[in-house]
């Protein structure tokens, strides 16, 4: 159970950090391709006898560049061919679950992640991929400030819009890897944009975005930690259902707002 | 006023694959003139202020700026474009989106510093911005917004400054506000405007730049009123207007 709560917590930095980004970039969707693919990274590395998060974290950084590279160059069928390699990367992964031999690895896991099964190592991981993220996020603030905001503007002042485009991606693919051992790949999405979006119709700003984002997130893990752990429900679900009843109630009480 | 050439475009023909959007270029612009640029949609101005910072590169012919080539000199122009590509609820305040103009002249990593802080608030100062520094950018009116974005064209501390319409969505009284600021800048900055309101701004320009596939200048001191209605006229119109003139003013 602690190191459910601390694995909660590093996770929202980087989904607070990068799920802004996400949302105001309005990428969601190449994120999500970015993490259903992932499985096949995670179903190799299961059938090599190796920890199913090495594979994650290889396949995301693959799929980050393939798919960054598609958005800039296939412009037309972008929504298509990030569909196919979302399929195509969940089919590798289940083709390769099947076929190791020995205990047959609840697939659960891997789609729906479990919070409550996570070790002292994956803590390591979680902690270490933050610190990556961060040390980049700082070092090429303004970059990814002027290439979110204005990329053409951005361009003309000499940034190399692409490469930090594809950077960003990486980014993404860190995170995600990190996500999946809270709440497995198919609730990825929600919980790295969700803590964003309701944070940003509160804030005027992506830096207290950030913030206020890490801070929903941590509410969002612990709260539906909390809520799961009496009836034993499972975490992952009950933290994404905390998160998306928050949002909508908040969209609820924004609008409501501006209308009074 | 010193006459060196900041820009000079020798012999330049441009197209996209097809058919020849520019033709035969030849334009010198000086230090400190201010330059009104006019021509129909798709006469090839933004092309060719395109060629100018460097975006695209021209099929034939030679592009220099401040003496080297586009590429070299894109930092020390200040751009505003026409239409603002970004989303107006994105999460930033005016402070932000001015210190944007800032890349390529700051340290590549880390946050903006104390210099680029301190150019950001002159920026703001001269367009009487300051007091908007810290209302996020969804909040301003059309001319508060077209003011915003020439503090950011005007924080990298430019030599030239390329303005596409930057009156398209204001009034009369912002619009007249708008170039007696671009004239006062205009004191230490080229400046070429993109407009179609090329009677309103002989004022204040020294030279109308005529685009339509060819490239034609007048000074202001010629522009009668047969020529404006010209450049006002219909497309068929300002070809016509370019016929008329192919022998004598091209520059």
């Amino acid at each position: 159970m602690q190191n459910a709560i601390i694995g909660g917590i590093l996770a929202s930095v980087a989904c607070g950090v990068v799920g802004s980004y996400v949302v105001v970039k309005r990428i969601g969707y190449l994120a999500g391709g970015i993490a259903h693919s992932v499985l096949g990274g995670m179903g190799i590395a299961y059938y090599l006898g190796r920890p199913p998060i090495e594979g994650a974290l290889v396949a995301a950084l693959v799929f980050a560049v393939i798919l960054g590279w598609v958005s800039l160059r296939m412009q037309q069928q972008e929504d298509t061919v990030i569909g196919a390699l979302w399929a195509g990367g969940m089919a590798v992964g289940i083709l390769f679950i099947s076929q190791t031999p020995g205990y047959n690895v609840d697939l659960m896991s891997f789609l729906f992640g479990n919070i409550l099964m996570i070790s002292s190592d994956d803590l390591f991981w979680i902690a270490g991929l933050d610190v990556l993220i961060l040390l980049i996020v700082f070092l090429f603030y303004k970059q990814f400030l002027a290439v979110s905001f204005d990329e053409e503007f951005a361009r003309l002042r000499g940034i190399p819009v692409e490469r930090f485009y594809l950077l960003f991606l990486v980014l993404v693919a860190l995170t995600v890897v990190i996500l999946i051992q809270i709440v497995g790949l198919i609730l990825v999405i929600a919980l790295l944009t969700l803590p964003a979006a309701v944070s940003g119709l509160y804030v005027r700003s992506l830096n207290l975005m950030m913030l206020l984002a890490t801070l929903l997130g941590v509410a969002f893990t612990t709260g539906g930690l909390a809520i799961s752990y009496q009836p034993d429900l499972p975490p992952g679900p009950t933290i994404i259902l905390v998160a998306g009843a928050f949002y909508l109630l908040s969209l609820f009480i924004t609008r409501f707002w501006k209308k009074a | 006023m010193s006459m060196d050439s900041v820009i000079k475009i020798k012999d330049l023909h441009f197209s996209y694959g097809g058919p020849k959007i520019l033709e035969n270029i030849e334009l010198d612009i000086h230090r400190n003139e201010f330059i009104g640029m006019v021509g129909p949609n798709g006469s090839g101005k933004t092309t060719l202020l395109k060629i100018i910072m460097g975006v695209l590169t021209p099929d034939k012919g030679s592009v220099k700026v401040l003496g080297t080539p586009p590429s070299h000199s894109v930092k020390e122009i200040g751009y505003m474009p026409q239409l603002t590509p970004f989303s107006r609820d994105f999460p930033i305040s005016v402070e932000e989106v001015v210190l944007m103009g800032r890349l390529g002249k700051t340290s590549s990593i880390g946050f903006f510093n104390k210099a680029d802080k301190r150019a950001a608030e002159k920026a703001m100062n001269d367009v009487e911005v300051l007091d908007l520094r810290k209302r996020a950018i969804g909040s301003l009116s059309g001319g508060q917004l077209q003011r915003v974005l020439i503090a950011r064209a005007l924080t990298c501390e430019p030599q030239i400054m390329i303005l596409d319409e930057p009156t398209a969505n204001v009034d009369m009284k912002v619009e007249k506000d708008i170039f007696d600021l671009l004239k006062q800048l205009n004191e230490n900055v080229t400046i070429i405007v993109v407009t179609h309101d090329i009677g309103f701004i002989s004022q204040y320009i020294d030279r109308v730049a005529c685009i339509n596939r060819t490239l034609i200048c007048h000074p202001t001191s010629e522009l009668t009123g047969e020529t404006i209605e010209n450049m006002y006229g219909t497309h068929m119109h300002m070809v016509h207007h370019h016929h008329e003139h192919e022998e004598g003013n091209k520059l």
